[in-house]
């Protein structure tokens, strides 16, 4: 499937308003998928007086902390590598790569703090916030996840020379999934760590 | 897909029939998936019927096979089992498929003047994921505690390890959350195909009906699916990781826990609209159709789409009407109440553009007209019975009675099925490039119709009387055992009813292989589906078609001998 | 037609299989179960706002059926009297005309307002005189009783003669329900397990019994006997074997029983039955 930017036809400007029109659709489901289960936080949340409720383990604010940070600043890098394709500037192969690496990095900064509070005692079986958490922050990362798969599907047809600005729209649509999977990630963290 | 140029054909026997792109065969696809399940599920109902009316008794023919270990008679888990998973397929393996994977599939592309559908492979996928998630409910029948229990609706904490233990529930929830994605997906699918590709000429007021009401029905897909899906894996975690989001703490105790009321408001909230996903394709289809064969234009085409629109929009604020009895304030049940109310005036607007269709037009009563017109009779049923549950004081004592059964099997299942049915014998001689039966058509509408309003109306009599729904027996309350009566009733009509099926699969299948070769416009309608030879080549089109008429200009005064005009002529100055 | 030449005629023999069968249903439908008498509809209502359920399902009942009526003649009139016949001409009209959408317009507010507007008018006033009239709690007419249900039984916590719940003198019954005739009876309903529903169609009222939060009901019966008590809503795979009674005594009657069933209740209180001193406090 991977070809050389010569061989690859120029992409269809009406084509990528379609794929992008499709990605804004999906957004918009997934926000009502994640917006459910927010929701679900709110509603529980609101039940108990004490919140977090008093005597529990708390999850490690500074991994989070440090897990959004990075998570930002890998949304940073995947926005400037957007832009460098879509003009032909150089640095998006490496600004892309920089992006991925930090995402992984917020994979393993999350993998990190759930193991840190398995470890201290809180399970999903303790209790509702127990549950909140690990149930909310399970089901992004999963979509995390399956990001990165895609993350590193673009990074080997940027290599490849399949995107470029020639064709853009992919990128771009898959940057916009990342940015929104960042945006979710950054209501959690300032519901669990700072409200 | 977008564009002009013209794709090669796939050869390999694995592109062109199993994993094709082509919506022509997807469509397909999901028809004889949705009539397989539609089948199983169907058998499903008779089997409960069965046990209603001769409460203990062995099912006979089958019973020994399915039934073993309790020498087969249906025990009480079983009978459980039976009715959660008969209302999961019929409308989730069985109805939408059909309605919106088939017919979504075959009419989008054609009636707009399109190739394809604008993401094909995305199209092929949410095919091969509904298979997934009915292979995983099919597999949830077999794991050693069985498959769920808990009603299709699924209400913790019956549906937690509080009330089912086993992973016969776990996988339940699994598969509606993948049937859910498919749906998604085709959603997503269908909402950019109406908007991107319609062919030059088609503005927003010249598509068919049928394009409207899949439009809304991707609308609403794509916006409430997810919320199923996510109540789904709340619901799964609560059984596999003893997460409690729906399981409470004891009252007594004190301590805060999860709200099994919070999954019922996560439910509703989706399953509301859903009931509306699953009628609006029939909407659409059916005002489409009564204007085709009562060879006059769409009574009040704007005000149609209008009163689509007005239902879509409304149909997540009215959910409340499933929970009048769980304790919801005062105040938001009377929100309620009248939201439902006013809801069902673009209902009642439709109705009053489907009469005016037909009225002083000149009847092709073929078997398609005959269901379009049986979708006004039942809908027209079930919808005014919607007014006494929408009503709390009599909501009250109504709920999870038969009436509420025989409420939502009119509007919800016989609806959307004569709408199915009135589309399969239309779309049948393009789809198949043979015609269906007239004759038998015509005895499956009668023979369906009639004993199908027995069925349904006896259920409003049982509820009336007080019959709860969900009951294994009604002969050993006092109270009840006196309407048993209006079970043998519903039970011998139900049957006949099941029996009139086989007419239907009997002239599907004959047709599909020996029926006589169909014209290529045998109904001479002028969509763009229409324009196109008998067998559709796979490119639809051999150049995008210009639109210059709209679908309805039937009878027009300046047509002359011929009543019809094809969307791509223009209308005789 | 016939490819598979088939001795027989399948449509032929099928229609007349179903023909049969009809005829075999219109006869059925005079069967009854056992040695009951048919019932089809509810038993009397018995209790002070029963009737205004009966009332307006009449009254729903005769809009719906005109309505009704009125969508099958527009249907069998056309039916009939504009069949495709050779030389007829159906009328073009796309009804966009003023006067269509006019009328459309008309028709839409006239139902509204006699189908839904009326009916939710009349719904308000039966909620608020009725169904959702809670009586006051301080009143020391009105008997309390704290209901629990569970897989697969109702029990049943009366105050006993000393007013209070929680106390040895409490009347625990289960799937018995004994109250005054004439008096308001308040209840208060929480699950053990999982989601049931209290329903006692002769009272006309139901309400949901969820683990974790309480509900609240009243009624007051008005008719002294022995009516039913069922569960409304899916708990399991003996949901249908949930069946309660519900005894309506006179009030000299109801006092006497009152009183043994106390006095009984204290003799027998065990205090280290911990599992029979489920009681909670009382919710308005």
């Amino acid at each position: 499937m991977a070809t050389l930017t010569a061989e690859l036809p120029r992409e269809d400007p009406k084509a990528r308003v379609n794929s992008t029109l499709g990605m804004i659709f999906f957004i918009g489901s997934w926000s009502m998928a994640f917006g459910t289960l927010y929701l679900s936080f709110l509603i529980l949340r609101d039940r108990v007086d004490i919140w977090p409720p008093e005597g529990i383990v708390l999850p490690n604010f500074a991994l989070a902390t440090a897990g959004t940070v990075v998570l930002l600043a890998s949304s940073a890098a995947i926005h400037a590598a957007v832009r460098r394709g879509r003009t032909g500037a150089p640095g998006f192969a490496s600004l892309w790569c920089a992006g991925l690496l930090l995402g992984l990095a917020f994979g393993v900064a999350q993998t990190w703090l759930w193991y840190d509070l398995l470890a201290a005692g809180g399970a999903p079986q303790s209790g509702g916030y127990q549950s909140l958490f690990f149930g909310l922050t399970w089901v992004h990362a999963a979509h995390v996840a399956l990001a990165l798969i895609a993350l590193m599907w673009i990074q080997y047809g940027i290599r490849t020379g399949r995107y470029g600005p020639h064709r853009i729209s992919t990128v771009q649509n898959t940057a916009m999934f990342w940015h929104f999977m960042d945006v979710v990630w950054v209501v959690l963290y300032l519901s669990f760590f700072v409200f | 897909m977008s564009g002009d140029h013209i794709h090669a054909e796939p050869t390999s026997f694995w592109k062109k029939h199993v994993f094709s792109v082509d919506h022509k065969v997807i469509a397909k696809q999901f028809m004889w998936f949705g009539l397989l399940w539609l089948l199983i599920g169907g058998l499903m109902a008779m089997m409960i019927r069965w046990q209603l009316a001769n409460p203990g008794m062995a099912v006979p023919l089958v019973g020994n096979l399915l039934f073993s270990r309790t020498d087969g008679v249906i025990d009480p888990a079983t009978y459980n089992m039976l009715f959660t998973m008969h209302g999961t397929i019929m409308i989730f393996l069985g109805l939408t498929p059909i309605l919106i994977g088939a017919f979504g599939n075959w009419c989008i592309p054609l009636m707009i003047g399109a190739r394809d559908m604008i993401f094909p492979l995305l199209n092929m996928l949410s095919f091969w994921t509904v298979v997934l998630g009915g292979l995983v409910g099919l597999y949830s029948m077999f794991v050693p505690l069985g498959a769920t229990e808990a009603g299709w609706t699924g209400y913790p904490t019956l549906s937690t390890t509080v009330g089912t233990q086993g992973s016969g529930e776990t996988l339940w929830a699994l598969a509606v959350f993948l049937i859910g994605l498919s749906s998604i997906m085709g959603g997503i699918n269908y909402i950019t195909t109406i908007i991107r590709l319609r062919a030059p000429g088609m503005g927003w007021m010249d598509m068919p009906l049928t394009i409207w009401g899949m439009l809304f029905t991707a609308v609403l897909n794509v916006l409430f699916l997810p919320v199923i899906g996510s109540a789904m894996l709340l619901l799964i975690m609560d059984r596999v990781f003893g997460t409690t989001f729906f399981v409470p703490a004891s009252i007594m105790s004190g301590a805060s826990g999860g709200d099994p009321i919070l999954y019922q408001h996560l439910f509703w909230i989706f399953g509301h609209p859903e009931v509306y996903i699953l009628i609006l394709p029939a909407w659409g289809l059916v005002s489409d159709l009564l204007s085709f064969f009562a060879r006059k234009p769409a009574f009040g085409y704007k005000v149609t789409v209008g009163a689509m629109f007005a239902v879509t929009l409304l149909s997540a604020v009215v959910y409340g009407h499933h929970m009048f009895t769980t304790g919801l304030s005062a105040m938001l049940g009377e929100s309620f109440m009248l939201l439902t109310m006013i809801i069902s005036v673009p209902g009642e607007i439709l109705f009053f553009n489907w009469l005016h269709t037909i009225w002083r037009g000149s009847l092709r009563l073929t078997s398609a007209m005959l269901f379009s017109m049986g979708v006004i009779f039942v809908f027209g049923l079930g919808g005014l019975t919607g007014l006494y549950l929408a009503t709390i004081s009599t909501d009250i004592f109504l709920h999870d009675t038969y009436f509420v059964v025989g409420h939502f099997h009119l509007t919800m299942a016989a609806s959307s099925l004569f709408g199915a049915f009135a589309a399969i014998y239309f779309f049948f001689p393009k789809m198949f490039g043979r015609m269906m039966s007239e004759r038998l058509g015509k005895i499956h509408f009668w023979t369906t119709i009639i004993p199908l309003t027995v069925v349904f109306c006896t259920m409003f009599i049982s509820g009336y009387g007080g019959m709860p729904r969900r009951y294994y027996d009604h002969t050993s309350a006092s109270y009840l055992a006196p309407l048993q009566h209006l079970n043998v009733i519903t039970t011998t009509a139900a049957f006949i009813l099941g029996a009139a099926q086989l007419i239907f699969a009997w002239n599907f299948v004959r047709s599909r292989w020996w029926g006589a070769k169909a014209p290529d416009n045998p109904w001479e309608v002028g969509t763009l589906d229409w324009t196109t030879p008998t067998p559709v080549p796979h490119y639809n089109f051999k150049e995008i078609p210009v639109v210059h008429t709209g679908p309805h200009e039937f009878s027009h005064p300046k047509l002359g001998d011929r009543d019809w005009i094809s969307q791509t002529d223009k209308l005789p100055a | 037609m016939n490819a598979l030449r088939l001795s027989f005629n399948p449509a032929k023999t099928l229609t007349r299989v179903l023909a049969s069968s009809f005829a075999l249903f219109l006869f059925s439908a005079g069967v009854s179960a056992q040695d009951v008498v048919n019932r089809w509809g509810p038993t009397p209502s018995a209790s002070s706002y029963g009737d205004d359920f009966d009332d307006l399902f009449w009254l729903i009942t005769a809009l719906v059926s005109v309505s009704f009526a009125l969508v099958v003649i527009l249907l069998v009139v056309p039916l009939i009297r504009d069949r495709a016949r050779p030389g007829k001409k159906a009328s073009y009209d796309h009804g966009t005309s003023l006067h269509d959408k006019r009328f459309t317009a008309c028709v839409s507010i006239l139902v509204f307002v006699v189908l839904d507007a009326w009916v939710l008018v009349i719904a308000m006033e039966d909620l608020q005189t009725g169904f959702w009239n809670y009586p006051n709690p301080d009143n020391a007419a009105t008997y309390k009783v704290e209901v629990l249900g569970q897989q697969w039984a109702w029990n049943f916590r009366a105050t006993g003669l000393d007013g209070e719940f929680g106390t040895p003198d409490d009347i625990l019954t289960t799937n018995t329900l004994t109250v005054p005739k004439d008096r308001p009876v308040s209840l208060n309903f929480t699950s053990k397990d999982v989601i049931h529903s209290f329903f006692l169609p002769d009272m006309r009222t139901k309400r949901d019994v969820n683990p974790g939060s309480v509900n609240i009901a009243w009624f007051e019966p008005v008719i002294a006997g022995d009516f039913d008590i069922l569960c409304a809503e899916l708990c399991g795979f003996a949901h249908y074997q949930m069946y309660g009674k519900l005894h309506v005594l006179e009030q000299d009657v109801f006092d006497t029983w009152e009183k043994e069933a106390s006095l009984m209740a204290q003799a027998a209180y065990d205090k280290n039955d911990t599992e029979a001193h489920w009681a909670w406090e009382w919710q308005e």
